[in-house]
């Protein structure tokens, strides 16, 4: 007799926040994602505005430790040598490099790095690496008013001068702890935000409160990526 | 709004740091006589002036040593612990419940 096989589908962290909004939803890396709120033709137009979407779903794999960063460039990933600055580890994924000896990969939509250095990492064959569980929520904030709603919510200066093209900023985000980063996507200049799960709620509320206050909205991951 | 400069995240608000208590040098555990390692753990000299104190910036994580004048509340320099600029270094232990408050002992 054989046991039918259960798939496990997570909710993302913000679910509970966007239900009222009755998203059309979708799964990707095991994840229930929204895909869709309110049609391709208002979304594209909030994309240029003002858009928040939650990527919580992109596989994330994290580690630590003074032998990090030679075990990632020995994984064949390139590691950005200032603090506190990202790059491109691999095609289709980014590496934050989180103070000194702390690194975040984070496989952007298609990529499979992160599957595949949390398949091969086995802790007691490395000295000097210590693996970092992640449960973010993580967003990508979008449009011309997007510097305008961090003003509101961040105390720092985000301007170009002060988030430089590969700056990684750890500050506070709606008076939570977050990381933020400057991005370009397809084309777009971008913001993204990660803060711990279990503030994904709450961040989205804050997010989505400010964001209609600037005539934007909430934009499904669809809109920024077709597949 | 106040400020302070994380050695590692540079000039940040105040509400991102907590307060981790004065830096005091602690005493051998194995060469202290109780005397000693009483006072360590519980005199406290709250006359104010220049102290070593260990802050945290609390979106990285970081610790670091702040020495602050407490009569003026200027912040004289920040350094990442062991690393003081001037050259002194730190042979003591981080912050624990026993150094949330006070400055050097002395009984």
């Amino acid at each position: 007799m054989t046991t039918p096989q259960t798939v496990m589908i997570r909710k993302t962290p913000v679910a509970y926040a966007q239900q009222a909004l009755k998203p059309k939803m979708g799964e990707l890396n095991g994840m229930e994602v929204a895909l869709e709120f309110e049609g391709a033709s208002v979304e594209n137009a909030r994309k240029q505005l003002l858009g928040v979407t939650d990527v919580s779903c992109f596989q994330r794999f994290s580690v630590k430790g003074p032998q990090a960063a030679a075990w990632l460039a020995a994984k064949g990933m390139n590691t950005p040598a200032a603090i506190n600055s990202w790059d491109d580890a691999a095609p289709g994924t980014m590496i934050l490099r989180l103070g000194g000896s702390e690194f975040l990969l984070e496989d952007q939509h298609s990529g499979d790095t992160c599957a595949l250095l949390a398949k091969g990492f086995k802790q007691a064959e490395v000295a000097g690496v210590y693996k970092v569980q992640r449960a973010d929520a993580a967003f990508i904030l979008s449009g011309s008013e997007a510097l305008d709603l961090l003003s509101e919510l961040c105390m720092l200066d985000l301007r170009d001068s002060a988030l430089g093209a590969n700056a990684v900023v750890m500050t506070q985000v709606a008076g939570i702890s977050a990381t933020l980063l400057r991005q370009t996507l397809n084309g777009q200049q971008v913001y993204r935000i990660w803060c711990d799960g279990t503030y994904g709620p709450y961040m989205w509320d804050m997010l989505m409160e400010v964001a209609k206050e600037l005539g934007g909205g909430a934009v499904g991951l669809s809109c920024h990526f077709k597949k | 709004m106040k400020l302070l400069e994380c050695p590692m995240n540079g000039v940040r608000p105040l509400s991102e740091f907590l307060f981790g208590g004065e830096y005091r040098e602690m005493p051998d555990p194995d060469g202290s006589d109780d005397y000693e390692w009483a006072g360590y753990v519980h005199y406290r000299d709250n006359a104010p002036g220049v102290k070593k104190e260990w802050w945290y910036h609390g979106p990285s994580g970081t610790w670091f040593i702040a020495e602050r004048n407490t009569l003026t509340d200027e912040v004289l320099k920040t350094y990442l612990f062991g690393k003081d600029p001037s050259g002194k270094d730190q042979t003591g232990s981080k912050p624990n419940k026993n150094q949330t408050t006070g400055t050097e002992q002395s009984i």
